[in-house]
């Protein structure tokens, strides 16, 4: 019985472990998203759903569907990279527009 | 490493380009001509009627709305709001005068270094009576502007650059380079839409020429229900391509709206209008 009761707590411990690792992994990956999606706004280039994407993300790690969290935060940092990437070729591009 | 010399050669490409400097009178005859070229069917005092200058269809349905305009009930309840004394006993003409005062914005304010919206106005006028400052968009600061606007009809446009102030002209080409900026996870441009786009179809909609784009604010939409703003407008274009967009009456669509309003210089105020 005790030797079950010590296994059992054992790997109980280990569960806790482990998702308390995938929740730091996502803390920081999420921060690392935000701060991408701040930098594309200093930029004036955020994109209209990153924010979304993140809160999102935010509420399925409360729920502990942490494959669906973590891929929602790499959608936004794709999109906040995207963004910095965009505002980087336009700040030279936009002046070919201008009629003349 | 690509990346680099692919913005490396842009930047040599926009600096050939722009290797003649061009003031804003220059701009704006060039913006002028682009669309004169484009449409030159179109009289150039129409283009300030937005699509219906260049959808002969949707013109027909709009010129019957115009016969018992949406907007006229905005008109009204904007006239009682600007004849209602504040707390304090004054009232939106010790502002404005009689209001029609529309063709005076915006403006660039040498002082405060920054341009100057009827929209602020209309708020500045409020806070600095003690009363609370209105929601930007839509309601009664839009009723307001609607009446103001109304009894400005036929003044001409005429946005000035003051030319003793470099910091009114980087406030000009900032708003200019907002307007030409690809922007969203569309990755369009103002000016892809309302110049390159001009006349062509989006969806069931028609884009209309960026020309006389500010004279007639604020617009009755029918899918507002409302009157609404010209930065209400903005904000809805850039959401329209994914982009975030920007806080009305924030220095971007501020200086936006100073750009945007330069280029129409000598048009005819025709506000408020109303559009679908
Ligand atoms: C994807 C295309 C698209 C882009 C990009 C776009 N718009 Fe629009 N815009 C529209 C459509 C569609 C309408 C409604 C039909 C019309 O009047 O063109 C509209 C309407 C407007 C109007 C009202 C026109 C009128 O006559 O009342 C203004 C002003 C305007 N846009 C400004 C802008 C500005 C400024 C930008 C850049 C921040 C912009 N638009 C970007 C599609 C676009």
């Amino acid at each position: 019985m005790k030797k079950y009761v010590i296994s059992g707590l054992l790997a109980l411990s280990f569960v806790v472990a482990g998702t308390s690792l995938a929740g730091d992994e996502f803390e920081a990956a999420w921060q690392a998203a935000d701060d991408k999606r701040k930098e594309a706004a200093s930029m004036k280039s955020e994109w209209r759903d990153t924010k979304k994407m993140l809160d999102k993300a935010k509420q399925a790690a409360e729920k502990g569907d942490m494959d669906a969290a973590m891929s929602l935060v790499a959608m936004a940092h794709e999109q906040a990279a995207d963004g910095i990437e965009q505002a980087e070729r336009e700040s030279v591009m936009w002046i070919t527009r201008v009629p003349r | 490493m690509l990346r680099k010399y692919a913005i490396l050669l842009g930047a040599v490409m926009a600096l050939a380009w722009s290797s003649t400097y061009a003031n804003p009178e220059d701009d704006r005859m060039a913006f002028e001509k682009y669309f004169t070229t484009k449409f030159p069917e179109v009289p150039l005092n129409d283009f300030q009627n937005g699509i219906y200058s260049v959808d002969p269809v949707a013109r027909a349905d709009w010129e019957q709305i115009e016969e018992f305009p949406p907007y006229e009930l905005a008109i009204d309840a904007g006239e009682a709001e600007y004849n209602k004394p504040f707390a304090n006993g004054k009232s939106y003409s010790d502002c404005f005068g009689d209001g029609a005062v529309r063709g005076q914005y915006p403006y660039w304010d040498s002082e405060r270094k920054e341009v100057i919206t009827m929209e602020l106005a209309i708020n500045e006028c409020r806070t600095s009576n003690g009363e609370e400052p209105l929601r930007w968009n839509k309601g009664k600061i839009a009723e307001l502007s609607a009446y103001m606007s109304y009894i400005s009809r036929g003044q001409t446009v005429d946005v000035k650059i003051p030319e003793d102030d470099p910091e009114a002209l980087a406030a000009y080409e900032r708003g200019k380079q907002f307007y030409y900026t690809k922007r969203g996870q569309l990755n369009f441009s103002c000016f892809d839409c309302h110049g390159t786009g001009a006349g062509k179809g989006v969806r069931l909609e028609k884009l209309s020429p960026a020309l006389g784009h500010t004279t007639h604010w604020p617009v009755y939409r029918s899918k507002w229900g409302a009157v609404g703003t010209l930065h209400r407008r903005f904000g809805g274009c850039n959401r329209q391509v994914r982009a975030k967009n920007f806080k009305s009456q924030g220095q971007e669509y501020r200086e936006l709206e100073y750009f945007l309003t330069y280029m129409s210089n000598g048009h005819e105020l025709n506000g408020p209008g109303a559009r679908r």
